[in-house]
């Protein structure tokens, strides 16, 4: 499998206030990579050492086979950047922003770009400044997209918008994405937006990557057990036990499992346990106790992480 | 790219390019105002003194101007902190060789208008025996003046807003220091030599000082 975005054993320092320590993750080429984690985890920081934004202290990024920072013109040529918060010149205009932006992408789409605006239904005479926060997002999107990238790198693009146009901006980006086979790294609190597009997710927490697999296989291998007699020791068991706690006196306990299938039911009976209920979680919620499971002090149970 | 930079920079900076073109035109016809043609000695005296009074005016206008501008090309990208500008596909030394080059550009206006300007007023005034215009050697020292002041702080600019705060407070540090050696009847005056260095030849800023006289001997 190739991999439009590679970073390996990424260090990055900001002082003593935060760090990205040991970095590694894979983008596999056409995939829909959803970042997810909270306020301060470290996306924002990850994206932009990515785009060579940032210089990493140690560590490399290779991004559409490019090394990362050295040869970051050559990677932002064909990459479309959404950033956090829309950084254009408010002094320009619609219109004038998409052709300042044109200039600099020699495989920029004009006639795309008209049929945006008019999607959008963007006016072009309005400063940037003046637009809505809904109506920013769009004309970055509409930059991004425009610009025929191999890989849309989307930082939270419809965080505070409406839905109806976070549905307008998805919308067109899946256009793009199932027209192109672009690779789309976007990062979102919407867990339950990425759900629906992802096939491939990545979760941060604190400046570490506690999860980086496919969208599937997270959703289905995120459960929990309801366990009597439970072995002390679950390492042996072919899922991870994030978390265990007791459930009343009869010597039940609740698992937090990750890489769970069916199919490992006969495992827990094999080693003296019992499965009493198997609790479906969908992504919010798995996302939340991942979370909560990589927080946990030290002292609490936590066998097989 | 450049054409792209360069509109971008004219939104930004025509006010003052305009205003700083009208003034480089108008400053050496009023300066030359009124001017007569016979003179006796002391008339031609207090003549280059009314000429050398109005010399102050070229190298505050491109001080200001170099400084405005270079503030000027700038202020998109603080705005954006620089997300925007680092984000787009050129090398970094080559957008902000863009950018300088744009700014250039933008100032060659008030440099032609002083051309103009001293042209036209040399040529419309009779001036008195002994005296002679030099309006290509001001137009010259006043776009070199722009040049310094402009190129000086175009990399003030550039940087961040520590950078700027660093510049300042090693400023203001020194000027403290000076206060303070004062007050304890010290001798010893650390701005002087900083001051000679700067304002006066080689130093960068000894373009702006002395004579700037339209018409002289």
């Amino acid at each position: 499998m190739s991999h439009a975005v590679e970073i390996d054993h990424l260090v990055y320092r900001v002082k003593k206030a935060f760090s990205l320590e040991d970095l590694s993750l894979k983008v596999p080429t056409g995939s829909i990579y959803g970042f997810l984690g909270p306020n301060g985890s470290g996306k924002t920081t990850t994206i932009r050492l990515v785009l060579g934004l940032l210089r990493p202290a140690s560590g490399s990024i290779t991004v559409l086979g490019h090394a990362i920072p050295v040869d970051a013109p050559a990677a932002l040529r064909r990459i479309g950047y959404v950033p956090e918060a829309p950084h254009l010149d408010p002094t320009m205009s619609v219109t004038e922003a998409i052709w300042f932006h044109s200039r600099f992408y020699p495989t920029w789409d004009g006639a795309w770009a008209e049929r945006l605006l008019r999607d959008f239904e963007l006016d072009p005479k309005r400063l940037f400044g003046k637009l809505s926060k809904g109506q920013k997002g769009k004309l970055m999107i509409l930059l991004a997209l425009a610009q025929r990238p191999e890989l849309l790198v989307l930082d939270e693009p419809t965080d505070g918008l409406d839905p109806v146009v976070r549905r307008d901006m998805l919308s067109a980006v899946l256009e793009y994405v199932s027209q192109h086979s672009a690779t789309v790294f976007i990062s979102s609190h919407l867990i339950h937006e990425l759900e629906r597009i992802c096939d491939w997710v990545g979760v941060m927490d604190n400046g570490r990557l506690v999860a980086d697999v496919e969208m599937e296989r997270f959703k289905t291998g995120m459960k929990r057990l309801k366990v009597s007699h439970g072995p002390s020791n679950t390492t042996a068991l072919p899922f991870r036990v994030l978390t265990r706690t007791p459930v009343g006196n009869n010597g039940s306990e609740m698992w937090l499992v990750r890489d769970w299938a069916p199919e490992m039911a006969p495992s827990v009976a094999a080693a003296g346990g019992e499965i009493e209920q198997i609790i479906d979680l969908d992504l919010e919620e798995g996302f939340v106790e991942l979370l909560r499971s990589f927080r946990v002090p030290k002292s609490t149970e936590v066998a097989g992480v | 790219m450049f054409r792209a930079i360069l509109y971008q920079q004219w939104k930004w900076t025509r006010l003052i390019v305009a205003l700083g073109t009208l003034a480089a035109f108008t400053i050496p016809i009023f300066s030359l105002s009124g001017s007569g043609g016979d003179l006796d000695h002391k008339a031609a005296a207090r003549f280059l003194g009314h000429i050398q009074s109005w010399g102050i005016f070229y190298p505050t206008l491109a001080g200001t101007l170099g400084v405005l501008v270079a503030i000027g090309l700038w202020a998109p990208d603080h705005r954006g902190r620089h997300v925007y500008s680092l984000a787009l596909p050129v090398p970094r030394w080559r957008y902000v060789l863009l950018r300088y080059v744009a700014g250039l550009t933008l100032l060659a206006a008030p440099v032609a208008a002083l051309v103009l300007g001293a042209v036209v007023a040399s040529a419309v005034s009779s001036l008195p025996v002994g005296l002679h215009a030099y309006p290509i050697g001001l137009a010259f020292r006043f776009a070199l003046a722009l040049l310094v002041a402009y190129t000086l702080f175009f990399a003030v600019s550039s940087g961040t807003a520590r950078t700027a705060a660093t510049i300042l407070v090693t400023i203001a540090a020194l000027v403290v220091v000076q206060i303070l050696l004062s007050a304890a009847g010290s001798s010893v005056n650390i701005l002087m030599p900083i001051a000679n260095a700067l304002l006066t030849a080689p130093g960068p800023f000894a373009i702006f000082t002395g004579r700037w006289m339209l018409i002289d001997v």
